[in-house]
């Protein structure tokens, strides 16, 4: 069994009138157990230079309805220039230039085909590191 | 005004090298280097319910701005999981410990972010939940 943690730390001192300090840190499990997660992708790197919606993860890939994790980080540094995460045809969010998000997924395959998919923003160069680790 | 964030994913035998990230990103808005300046703050709720309920209502003001939302399943039981969804579409699920930190786009009024005790039973326990949104819309307020 691996043992796999994720930790958040968020900080602001002057977002409120009180300082935020928020530590999380969680043992990346299988579903419904405490055995640690035994698989990965590992730590990859995609440049697109399209604006097209690319499916980074196909939910048929890997095991419906358990607890993957997805680790996403656009590397832009020019702060218009984002990927927008999709899973089937629902709109997650963007992650703008040096944003990163860590994302639950389920691999639902139940109806339709849940795939993880991401689209850059322009035709430009856009580079997003992410990982999987899942069971 | 910066709040920042930051993930450090850490193993030591998950693969034959180590898997050791860390990135700190500071929460902006869509497009530019202005800090995110509206937070939800900490909220709690404890869940006792196995069909969705709304977290975050969504705000069409909000369509593309950036906003970015925590959630954490604060239950210590590793088999109460709470599924999260949007728009219909599940997400995930996040078991007993494990958190969430994504960005989310408010498409449209029914892009709630919505959350489910699944499995509960009157037995389980409620299954506290805390969860943040730093979002940048002034007009956006949310469960209150």
């Amino acid at each position: 069994m691996a043992t796999t943690t994720a930790q958040l730390v968020l900080t602001s001192t002057d977002l409120l009138s009180d300082s935020l300090s928020l530590s999380a840190i969680a043992t990346l499990t299988g579903a419904g157990n405490s055995t640690g997660l035994t698989n990965t992708g590992g730590l990859a790197r995609k440049t697109t230079e399209s604006a097209s919606q690319y499916t980074l993860f196909a939910a048929a890939s890997y095991t419906d309805d358990k607890a993957h994790k997805i680790y996403l980080k656009n590397m832009e540094t020019s702060a218009g220039l984002y990927f927008l995460i999709s899973i089937h045809d629902v709109e997650v969010g963007r992650i703008y230039a040096g944003d990163w998000a860590l994302i639950p997924w389920s691999a639902d395959t139940t109806s339709d085909h849940a795939d993880f998919k991401i689209t850059p923003s322009t035709n430009a160069s856009h580079t997003l590191e992410y990982m999987i680790i899942h069971e | 005004m910066a709040t920042t964030a930051q993930l450090t994913l850490n193993s030591g035998d998950i693969a034959g090298d180590p898997v050791n990230v860390t990135k700190l990103m500071t929460l902006t808005k869509a497009g530019t280097t202005n800090d995110l300046d509206q937070s939800s703050g900490l909220n709690r709720v404890h869940l006792r319910s196995t069909t969705n309920k709304v977290l975050l209502a969504a705000n069409a003001e909000g369509n593309d701005l950036a906003a970015k939302v925590y959630i954490i399943n604060k239950s210590e039981d590793a088999s109460l999981y709470v599924t999260v969804t949007i728009n219909a579409q599940t997400i995930g699920k996040l078991y007993g410990g494990d958190f969430l930190f994504i960005p989310w786009s408010q498409t449209d009024t029914d892009a709630d972010i919505e959350i489910a005790a699944t499995n509960w039973t009157s037995s389980t326990g409620d299954i506290p939940v805390e969860y943040a949104l730093f979002h940048e819309d002034t007009d956006f307020l949310t469960n209150a």
